[in-house]
């Protein structure tokens, strides 16, 4: 949870040590990435990008082939980024500088938010496990909307029937 | 999260068939329409529109339909 997520431009990922920066717009799709390491990069499975699936030395190796700064990387602990070795090509300080200053803490997890909006449906914002009709699946970093009026004929969604109806709660 | 070790996620949402939306664990709850903000941990919210305790269900889903 939390280690997926998106920032200006792309997404990143990470594990305990490092995050991963993709750029998909920078991408000229070498292949590097997933000849080398298809547990982590495959591109065929959502999230992409597993960064539980190899050993940190080795994703950084990899990460480092990326001909472009689609795929950059940098420490968690910000004091280790400060003198990074000039052969760690894709380490942020040598091809998007502008990402060491991301503040946000890598490993923060967003709390889940549940809005009840003025006359209409319950949002639901976050990564959260969704039961419906007896089927449970994990809802992340993403949002549902759900019917507060009792109109809706896309159940249990909101399909904005509330304000043909009239409704106010 | 609290729950991490057990495997057990944060928060659930279940949509209760004729009936609520239940919500569990971890969770900001704002109420825009009366201006609230909590940390309920658990809550049953009204989907039907007829609840005399909005957002909160009470029941009123179970009279004639
Ligand atoms: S709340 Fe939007 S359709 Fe019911």
């Amino acid at each position: 949870m939390g280690n997926n997520k998106s920032f200006s431009g792309g997404r990143r990922y990470s594990n305990d040590d490092i995050t991963v920066y993709w750029k998909p717009s920078a991408c000229i799709h070498a292949t590097y990435c997933f000849r080398e390491l298809i547990e982590v990069f495959d591109p065929g499975r959502r999230p992409w990008v597993d960064m539980k699936a190899a050993p940190t030395d080795r994703i950084i190796e990899v990460v480092n082939m990326c001909p472009t700064d689609a795929l950059t990387w940098k420490w968690n602990d910000n004091e280790k980024n400060k003198d990074v070795p000039q052969d760690q090509t894709n380490h942020v300080r040598f091809r998007r500088p502008e990402l060491l200053d991301d503040e946000i803490a890598v490993n923060e997890v967003r709390p889940v938010v549940v809005k009840v909006m003025v006359d209409g449906p319950i949002v639901i914002n976050g990564t959260f496990d969704f039961d419906n009709d007896g089927t449970r699946k994990e809802v992340k970093d993403s949002l549902i909307s759900v019917c507060r009026c009792g109109a809706s004929s896309k159940m249990p969604f909101c399909d904005g029937h509330h304000r043909k109806i009239g409704f106010t709660g | 999260m609290e729950n991490k070790e057990d495997n057990k996620p944060a928060t659930v949402v279940e949509v209760v068939d004729q009936g609520p939306l239940g919500i569990k664990g971890s969770f900001i709850l704002k109420d825009l329409k009366r201006g609230s903000e909590s940390k309920p941990g658990e809550v049953w919210l009204c989907r039907c529109g007829k609840s005399k305790n909005k957002p909160f269900c009470d029941d009123s889903h179970k009279k004639n339909d």
